[in-house]
């Protein structure tokens, strides 16, 4: 019959784990004393093989294929789920594709490479070699790109972030790794190198009486310069601040906060840590002359060349601005913001950066950076602490929006802002003035 | 114990003990050496409450010590019946009775508004108390941590709070009454002694809560009236180049963000107002004595002397500028 040799098979089939238990259990000592002998072999191998130094370290010999694709199941895996809890916020503002451009062409591009900018040779070396990223940005979504760029990855050349704290940054960086695919090498440039692109070349932008100082001082300044703009106007976006007239003091002591890790930042930090005493002097010298707001009401200073500061045109947020900035907000706690930063007639100590005309979304992230503890700086930092503690978002953006706008009443001189005055039709719309630049 | 059986040393070191812990019933801060009507009356009240408190006591013991050892034989069932539910159920409600019946009308009379009296509004805040006195002119006068009243003359406070709940208590002048957000709540006072109380926050507010403190000041009247015009005058110019150069830093330092010296640009509302912070008494709210010294030692270490106080420390400014702004400070008379 053929049904019975089918039916025997089902039989020991079905009763197969049953037979293999009742196997272990009659010989259950000889079986685990076999398998701890078959461990303790491999264990003691292996040790051997590490101790008489023959583990293939070489960078020059790669992965086993077998070895790479392990690594990557491990980490592609890992991305996956330890990103999963982020949740990215909205990247499409142009300031921070910017941001993220200034800081990837020092702090990545090397590795990673760029539109027009090929891998060092000596990078390629590398196990596992860092992979040219244009490419290779569309198998992440933006929360694993946070997290790559955040945490690093281990047993990679990979960094964790500078300042892990500063997650405004790294989303900024996220945000340009998302257009790092579509940018053409030209606009790569324009966004990573400023105006020193539209020459092709860097561009000469130290001032003679620089000069005589130092040398080294070119380059130094040059990559200040990519972000700060020669004219250290910040390039007219809300992405850098503008350092032109600040006070000397607060430059240097800003740089050397940055430098000991005092003010949090991945971009600013590593940059400072490498500038020598000399070095930070000159620099606080040469923004800090670049045209004097120093000691002048901000209502006749200069006005800014490099473009409308404020993104919106706001009279009323203006008008709340301007009566926080003065008089503070006693009942949550909140002093007036002008007796430190001005604008007023009475001399102020060098620490206290001046505010007039700054970016207004610069002001805004440093007001939540305070606001939340997240800020440092100079040894006068902590005032802004309980400042800042009592500040609504609103209430933040507002006084930005006033300090922004202090210099634009000079350019625009028809703009008087009065309480309940009706909104003024032609605001300016920064972000198309903007995004003419960056053409993608 | 035995008296007689008690060695010398020990009764004199119990009555020491004794006679030291009784030091602690004066002084400025006490609510059993009243200066004031209020603190007569309640001073009057607790030493009834006290009578009678130790009448019962007696009487309890009395009845215990009776029973177990006097007469230890069975008692009358009916009398001691009696005697429990007269003692025990019958007499409290009488003696407590009466007590609210002595006790609530004293209530209005401590929180009666002065009429046309002296108005003084005070507000505690964390950590410590902003004062505002009427002036002869009309207008309002805001001054810290400090209370001056003419003796003889009824005052009434209005309380009130931004933050907490904080109590208002000058125990040497009368009861204490709590300062609620969102109310303002009222006391009435009489000085009847001249002399330099002290005030108290009575109900925690936080971290530095026993740190809120001010003095009391009860003058004559006519000094009274002299002092409160100096107070309601504008700060006075520094006269020595120190002060000057304190003056200078107060206002570069943007210490002016929190605090109003009348008579300069510097006018914010957050902090103790500074007018005359000189002439005060005490610093920090009743916890410093008012010298350069201790003014340096605040502005240093503000946060270490009163941990948790909004003001910043300022132990970065050099060192010169500390000496200018304490000379400055404690110069403002």
């Amino acid at each position: 019959m053929r049904v019975e040799p089918t039916r025997a098979l089902l039989y020991r089939l079905t009763t197969l784990p049953h037979r293999v238990i009742r196997y272990m259990v009659g010989h259950g000592k000889a079986l685990l004393l076999s398998l701890a002998m078959l461990g303790g072999v491999l264990a003691g191998g292996g040790f051997l093989v590490v101790w008489l130094g023959l583990v293939p370290i070489s960078a020059s010999s790669g992965h086993w294929p077998v070895t790479r694709w392990f690594l990557h199941f491990a980490m592609r895996n890992a991305v996956e789920t330890q990103a999963m809890g982020i949740k990215a916020p909205a990247l499409d503002d142009p300031a921070l594709v910017l941001k993220g451009a200034g800081h990837y062409a020092t702090g990545c591009a090397p590795c990673h490479g760029a539109p027009g900018e090929r891998q060092s040779l000596i990078v390629q070396q590398m196990t596992p070699k860092p992979p040219f990223l244009p490419p290779r940005i569309h198998e992440w979504t933006h929360e694993q790109l946070f997290w790559i760029v955040k945490h690093g990855v281990k047993f990679t050349a990979m960094p964790a972030w500078v300042s892990l704290q500063r997650e405004d940054e790294i989303w900024a960086m996220v945000a340009f790794l998302r257009e790092l695919p579509t940018l053409s090498p030209e606009n790569y440039e324009r966004l990573a190198y400023g105006e020193r692109a539209d020459t092709g070349i860097a561009k000469e932008t130290t001032p003679d009486h620089l000069r005589a100082l130092s040398d080294p001082l070119g380059p130094t300044l040059a990559n200040c310069d990519r972000c700060h703009g020669s004219d250290g106007l910040g390039r007219g976006t809300g992405a850098f601040p503008k350092l032109a007239g600040q006070s000397e003091t607060y430059l240097r002591a800003s740089l050397r906060a940055y430098a000991d890790g005092e003010r949090n930042s991945g971009i600013m930090e590593p940059i400072a840590a490498g500038i020598d005493e000399a070095t930070m002097q000159a620099l606080a010298e040469h923004y800090a002359s670049q045209y004097a707001i120093a000691d002048q009401p901000a209502d006749t200073q200069r006005p800014n060349i490099d473009g409308p500061v404020a993104t919106d045109f706001d009279p009323a947020a203006i008008t709340r601005g301007r009566a926080i900035a003065q008089r503070g907000i006693p009942e949550q706690g909140v002093p007036s913001c002008t007796d430190c930063h001005g604008p007023r007639r009475e001399p102020h100590n060098p620490y206290y950066p001046k505010l007039a005309g700054q970016y207004t979304d610069y002001l805004v992230l440093q007001l939540s950076l305070f606001k939340s503890g997240k800020r440092g700086g100079t040894a006068y930092a902590h005032i802004m602490h309980s400042a800042a503690k009592g500040l609504s978002e609103e209430q933040i953006h507002d006084v930005a929006l006033y300090y922004a706008s202090l210099k634009q009443e000079s350019r625009y001189p028809s703009i008087r802002l009065k309480r309940g005055e009706e909104p003024i039709s032609s605001s300016i719309e920064i972000s198309s003035i903007y995004r003419d630049r960056l053409i993608r | 114990m035995d008296a007689t059986k008690c060695p010398p040393g020990m009764r004199v070191l119990v009555s020491l003990t004794a006679l030291s812990s009784l030091s602690g019933c004066s002084g400025p801060q006490s609510a059993l050496q009243p200066a004031g009507v209020d603190a007569e009356q309640i001073g009057q009240l607790f030493w009834w409450m006290c009578a009678v408190a130790v009448l019962i006591w007696l009487l309890v013991i009395g009845f215990a010590v009776y029973a177990t050892h006097i007469n230890p034989e069975t008692h009358d069932s009916r009398a001691a019946r009696w005697l429990i539910i007269g003692g025990g159920a019958i007499a409290p409600p009488v003696v407590l009775g009466a007590l609210l019946v002595f006790g609530l009308p004293l209530l209005p009379s401590l929180s009666a508004p002065a009429e046309d009296g002296l108005q003084v509004t005070v507000s505690g805040e964390r950590w410590w108390w902003r004062v505002q006195y009427p002036t002869p002119s009309g207008g309002t006068v805001e001054l810290a941590n400090e209370v001056r009243l003419p003796v003889g003359e009824r005052v009434g406070f209005s309380l009130t709070s931004p933050d907490v709940i904080h109590s208002f208590w000058i125990p040497s002048l009368g009861g204490k009454v709590d300062m609620i957000p969102g109310r303002t709540t009222r006391l009435t006072l009489e000085p009847t002694d001249v002399g330099v109380y002290r005030g108290a926050c009575a109900e925690y507010c936080g971290t530095a809560h026993a740190l809120m403190n001010f003095q009391v000041v009860v003058m004559e009247p006519e000094a009274f009236t002299v002092w409160l015009e100096q107070q309601a005058a504008p700060a006075q110019t520094p006269q020595s180049s120190l002060a000057r150069r304190g003056q200078e830093a107060f206002l570069a330092n943007g210490c002016s963000a929190c605090h109003t010296i009348r008579g300069t640009p510097a006018d914010g509302v957050l902090g103790p107002d500074l007018t005359h912070v000189g002439s005060r008494l005490s610093l920090g709210a009743g916890i410093l004595p008012n010298d350069a010294e201790a003014f340096a030692r605040w502005i240093r270490h503000t946060d270490q002397i009163k941990p948790g106080v909004n003001m910043p420390a300022f132990a970065m400014l050099p060192e010169g500028q500390l000496t200018a702004l304490a000379a400055y400070l404690s110069g403002l008379k």
